[in-house]
């Protein structure tokens, strides 16, 4: 059990879980002192009928003052200081968010202007810059990977201005999370592999990144284990509610382990990938997980080597000598990257090159290579990783993930090794 | 009761931990100025940062702090330590002095620290990981290999620094540090 000499760990979102969760939201928002909330959410969840649910859920005791469902996926401040508008044109006194990441982060931000006043979110950028309770927040989430439900950042775009702002602070931590079967029950296969890898990626890295700890590790393996036992099962049969609920809990846990420990290599790619080649954030996770562990070997494959446990069970475990359970893992992941791609019909990709947009063209061709490895260079997510990465490192792990081959670590820079497995 | 007749007792100051950390800072701010204009690297991170770069590293409540930003010509410079007047672009907070004293001593590393919650950082994150990675050169140039590689990750091999560029880098950094 690694114990760092010292660190700090926050948890604090009360959080409802069940077939029938939403039902309880009623109770709870008469115990948080709120008359008049608001429901932000997206075009996609309000055409599936999630709100629908929702409103029923609610029941005719709550009302609802207004209902904002145009947050388009990549959110924007000006999309913020509109629903921040409606909000207190409506003299509401409080915020559900159904949706995925940017409803909720979108949801958090707004939360800022109308609790603390002002229209300039550029002055709460940073961290701690929020030092006062907001007003209550209640986020539904409808994909099971961002776990931004448990997390106190939210990032938001300033498309004029070409940044992205981001806010960390506790008291962005909503107040009451509602992990309900029936809100992912519309996902679509592919999206449901791509969120539920996002949600693996969590919880992997979280638990072999330099920001560890005891209790962000007791929350990572179990997620590990609901995603890994259910996500193939999900996607298959979109309506097993069990599954379902099981990857909403597995988000959540591995929601809760990143933001306390951090995340690392993985992410530090995949938020270049995304905002250099505008790659689904999930799809980047799921191709880029086994490398980012491989190219840790020879400091966290001991950590690796505990993740082979809740990714493919004891019997697996106990049966593997521990010099070769790192490798087993990662192949463990790889496979479930397999079926996953065969479970969608190839919709679920496994490598970069495989990575198409809608009207069928490659998302990631190797001439941008140059712009991702820019890109990440400035991704704070670098420094929670055990290894210092330098651009030969970024570049031979692109090209492995491009062709779909396994890391050459021949061809990487190595610095001391820390890890009591070794591995060439 | 009256409560005056109890008078608040202040906690010690740490003097002596203060004033190591304070000369720290100054080294460290004096060095970033020197390796901006004798390191081709460090030079080549600084040109990416905007005109009016300014980053405060202090510790966190009052100090001591170091202020490293660009002049109106654009030339990278040590500005001093008081904050009156000044307008940052990019805020690293040490959260406490004995946590500041763990760095500066090399007990734990920029990125133990980092990973350990030690570190508050406002603004633009871009800027702020071209400042880890110029602190971590500046560093290579003033401490010998043993002592650096407590600080870093992972100390450059030959093929990434030249035993060239790290001497002659390193006497220049000290002789502009103390002199210039």
């Amino acid at each position: 059990m690694f114990l760092p000499k010292y660190y700090e760990f926050c948890c604090r979102v009360k959080t409802i879980a069940g077939h029938k969760a939403l039902e309880s939201i009623a109770g709870e928002l008469d115990t948080l002192g709120a008359r008049n909330p608001i429901i932000i959410t997206d075009k996609g969840v309000s055409g599936a009928g999630l709100i629908k649910i929702v409103r029923t859920a609610l029941g005719k005791k709550v009302k609802i003052a207004a209902i904002e469902d145009n947050v388009p996926p990549d959110s924007d401040v000006s999309v913020v200081n509109r629903v921040a508008k409606l909000y207190k044109s409506k003299k509401c006194d409080s915020i559900i968010a159904v949706g995925g990441g940017s409803v909720m982060d979108t949801a958090k931000a707004v939360n800022i202007l109308v609790s603390l006043g002002g229209d300039d979110l550029m002055s709460y950028t940073g961290a701690g810059k929020v030092t006062e309770k907001l007003n209550p927040l209640v986020v539904i989430p409808t994909t099971s990977g961002t776990g931004s439900e448990m997390t106190l950042v939210a990032v938001i775009a300033d498309h004029a201005r070409k940044m992205k702002m981001a806010f960390t602070s506790y008291f962005l931590l909503p107040d009451l999370a509602v992990l309900d079967s029936r809100m992912t029950k519309t996902l679509p296969p592919f999206l449901t592999s791509s969120t539920a890898m996002d949600a693996l990626t969590h919880a992997c890295e979280a638990y072999t990144c330099m920001g560890k700890n005891p209790l962000s590790d007791a929350y990572a393996i179990p997620a590990i284990q609901l995603i890994s036992q259910n996500v193939v099962r999900a996607v298959k049969k979109p309506g097993d509610m069990k599954a379902r609920l099981a990857l909403a809990n597995g988000s959540a846990l591995a929601g809760v382990a990143f933001s306390n420990s951090m995340v690392a290599i993985v992410h530090n790619i995949g938020h270049a990938i995304g905002g250099v080649c505008n790659v689904p954030h999930g799809v980047a996770m799921g191709i880029l997980l086994p490398y980012g562990l491989e190219y840790n070997y020879h400091k966290s494959a001991h950590y690796t080597a505990d993740l082979l446990y809740p990714l493919a069970g004891e019997e697996e475990f106990i049966n593997t000598p521990l010099n070769k359970r790192p490798e087993k893992a990662v192949a463990y992941i790889r496979q479930l990257n397999e079926d996953l791609h065969a479970a969608t019909g190839g919709r679920h990709s496994r490598y970069l090159k495989e990575v198409v947009d809608r009207d069928g063209n490659q998302m990631v061709p190797r001439e941008k290579f140059d712009d991702i490895i820019r890109t990440a260079k400035g991704d704070p997510a670098q420094f929670y990783n055990p290894e210092d990465v330098d651009e030969n490192d970024y570049r031979v792990m692109l090209e492995c993930a491009y062709e779909g081959i396994p890391l050459d670590r021949k061809k990487i820079k190595k610095g001391k090794r820390t890890s009591k497995i070794r591995i060439p | 009761m009256n409560i005056d007749r109890y008078p608040e007792i202040p906690p010690k100051d740490k003097f002596i931990k203060k004033a190591y950390v304070a000369i720290m800072l100054w080294i460290v701010g004096r060095a970033m100025q020197a390796a901006s204009r004798v390191d081709p690297v460090v030079k080549e991170e600084f040109s990416h940062l905007r005109d009016n770069f300014l980053l405060r590293l202090w510790v966190a409540p009052n100090g001591p702090s170091m202020f490293v930003g660009k002049d109106k010509n654009g030339k990278v410079k040590y500005m001093g330590w008081n904050p009156r007047g000044k307008k940052t672009t990019l805020d690293m907070q040490i959260k406490g002095i004995e946590q500041a004293v763990l760095m500066f001593t090399f007990q734990e590393s920029t990125a133990v620290a980092t990973s350990n919650d030690r570190l508050i950082v406002s603004g633009d994150l871009d800027d702020a990981c071209a400042i880890v990675r110029i602190l971590d050169i500046v560093e290579i140039f003033l401490l010998p290999k043993i002592i650096t590689k407590l600080a870093v990750k992972r100390y450059p091999k030959w093929s990434q620094m030249s035993p060239l560029r790290k001497y002659v880098g390193r006497v220049l950094v000290y002789i502009r540090a103390f002199t210039v």
